[in-house]
């Protein structure tokens, strides 16, 4: 298969993978530092124990070393393996079981209401400073997935299909994830809008 | 799912939107704001959009480690890319320790070996050396360790921390440092593996090599003293020798039979470096580039600086050039060993050694013991 890069970040990766392969310390030191801070971020979202994560990341590049030279030469990308590798880990040392995965796909069904007219409303009424809050504060209270989701699509960059791969579900699963996260955040918008407009009346009579 | 592309939340979702935000490029440019001239009352939803993606991506990656984890990290991982498989446990001889004016000493290690460690919480060892009277009573007893296991040594506090390995190699670790190796595992190698600065005092032995890895770079000698600069923040790594003779090669590029070759070979290979000698090697590239020689101030807080050199010195001052230098606790009886006189030169030896020297010049004996030194004996009075 000939493997055609995106992006400059991605040839890179294919060649310090190569170089690991043949034992090159220097090119793995480089992919260790490009990612293990990523990696540790993402692993956080997948357990709170950060010793936990921090054995998942460190084993995950022992184990990229010392079977170096059994790696598979057309990797699609480095990143990607990663992941995928550091989430199996944890779920391994975190003790779940596949069966988790098979319930939630149920919930692919669910087409939830349209609430765009509401929403305009409610732009003009918030400043920033809510925004960033209300954010920290919906994160915080994500079942896991959704935020893992989340992680993975905007900080770390990766496509649906490449989500859906490191989690184990399909794509609709994935986009299922997404869009619930973002409805509660609507939802807590609703709240706070409905509140701050009880609290100008109140001020006015 | 049928929900309008251009709402809110159809924008945070779009994928080409969420490309447009976080990597914007002129295509993409130009269709969002053509989008944005053919519907301008999408604007403040657009810019709503775009602020949320932001935060979204912000958001989510406040977990990223800390320093201290990401050195520690570091750390385990490289000290398991060095390791060999675990060999059956021999008998190990004796080492025989010679003093500079020729006396023989045996010391025996009964448990495991001792390091002085000045932050709490932390590991000890003990030493324990007894008086050669009888060289047949002596008894070499060892812990073979038969899993590897790797010790960590961080310094986290502002002094420097003196660390006392296995062979009686002394290392003083700088503030911010991390030092790692395992025990009893490698019979042909003595390895540690360094983050920060830290100057190293090692024992002598022709049979095993001392490698000190740091980032890509071994540093190889048989016995002698030198300081390795790694911190975790500095694009190079610097290593300058005090006494003795250092190699230095950076591991790239080696297959595996090549590697453990120039690791375990006797004789050293690559750069070599002598007294006052340093080089820098680039992280990035593993180039490895020789640096002037620095003219060695003496100081009486660097130990790496000092030259341990002792004429009629009085005993209660070497203790307190040693103390200074290492950052550790001597304790002794001023009144009956004070005022003893010294000649010596201690320079490149390392602070057990050091002790042995004094001690044989005192009839004393030395333990150490939890964060302190102590000297036994009964002067020169």
């Amino acid at each position: 298969m000939i493997q055609i890069a995106t992006s400059t970040g991605e040839t890179k990766d294919h060649d310090l993978w190569q170089r690991i392969r043949v034992g090159d310390e220097q090119a793995f030191t480089a992919i260790f530092e490009k990612y293990h801070r990523t990696l540790y971020n993402y692993g956080s979202k997948l357990s709170t124990n950060s010793s936990l994560v921090e054995d998942a990341v460190q084993d995950v590049f022992i184990d990229i070393w010392r079977l170096r030279h059994n790696l598979t030469e057309n990797v699609t990308s480095v990143k990607f393996y990663l992941y995928r590798a550091l989430r199996r880990r944890i779920h391994v040392a975190l003790d779940k079981f596949p069966s988790m995965e098979e319930i939630s796909k149920l919930d692919d069904e669910d087409t939830p209401a349209n609430h765009t007219h509401s929403e305009a409303i409610l732009i003009e009424v918030e400043s920033s400073s809510m925004r960033a809050q209300r954010i920290q504060e919906l994160l915080a209270q994500l079942p896991e997935r959704q935020l893992e989701a989340l992680t993975l699509r905007y900080f770390d960059d990766f496509s649906i299909e490449e989500i859906a791969d490191i989690m184990g579900v399909n794509e609709k699963s994935v986009r299922n994830f997404i869009y619930k996260a973002l409805t509660s955040l609507r939802q807590s918008r609703e709240i706070l809008l409905i509140s701050s407009l009880i609290f100008w009346m109140l001020l006015f009579f | 799912m049928k929900h309008d592309p251009y709402s809110l939340t159809g924008l945070i979702r779009n994928e080409e939107f969420i490309a447009w935000v976080m990597h914007p490029d002129e295509l993409s440019d130009r269709k969002w704001r053509a989008f944005l001239e053919q519907h301008p009352r999408k604007r403040k939803t657009v810019e709503s959009a775009r602020e949320y993606v932001i935060l979204l991506a912000k958001d989510t990656g406040r977990h990223q480690p800390t320093q201290k984890q990401s050195n520690r990290m570091w750390s385990i991982v490289e000290s398991h890319m060095h390791e060999d498989a675990p060999k059956i446990p021999e008998q190990e001889p004796a080492v025989v320790f010679k003093t500079s004016r020729g006396q023989g000493w045996r010391w025996a290690r009964v448990a495991a070996s001792a390091a002085l460690i000045l932050s709490i919480g932390s590991v000890s060892y003990w030493f324990y050396y007894k008086r050669a009277d009888n060289p047949v009573r002596d008894v070499v007893a060892r812990e073979e360790a038969d899993i590897p296991n790797t010790i960590q040594k961080y310094n986290d506090t502002d002094k420097p921390m003196t660390v006392l390995l296995q062979d009686g190699s002394s290392v003083v670790l700088q503030p911010g440092g991390r030092l790692s190796y395992s025990e009893g595992v490698n019979r042909k190698r003595r390895e540690v593996t360094l983050t920060g600065k830290a100057f190293f005092e090692i024992v002598k032995n022709k049979q095993k090599p001392f490698l000190v890895y740091s980032y890509g770079l071994a540093t190889k000698v048989l016995g002698t003293s030198f300081t390795i600069d790694a911190s975790s923040e500095s694009k190079d790594i610097k290593v300058e020798v005090r006494t003795g003779t250092v190699s230095v090669f950076s591991i790239n590029n080696l297959d595996n039979n090549q590697k453990e070759a120039v690791l375990d070979k006797p004789e050293l290979e690559g750069v070599t470096l002598n007294h006052d000698q340093r080089i820098a090697f680039s992280k990035e590239s593993g180039k490895i580039i020789q640096l002037p020689a620095v003219v060695a101030v003496a100081s009486d807080k660097d130990v790496s600086k000092q030259h341990f050199v002792f004429d009629e010195t009085p005993v209660s001052e070497v203790f307190r050039i040693l103390e200074n230098a290492y950052n550790v606790r001597i304790v002794y009886d001023r009144e009956k060993m004070g005022s003893c006189p010294l000649n010596a030169t201690l320079i490149g030896q390392p602070l057990t050694e050091k002790l042995e020297v004094i001690c044989n010049a005192l009839d004393a004996q030395y333990e150490v013991a939890d964060n302190q030194i102590t000297i036994l004996g009964k002067g020169c009075k």
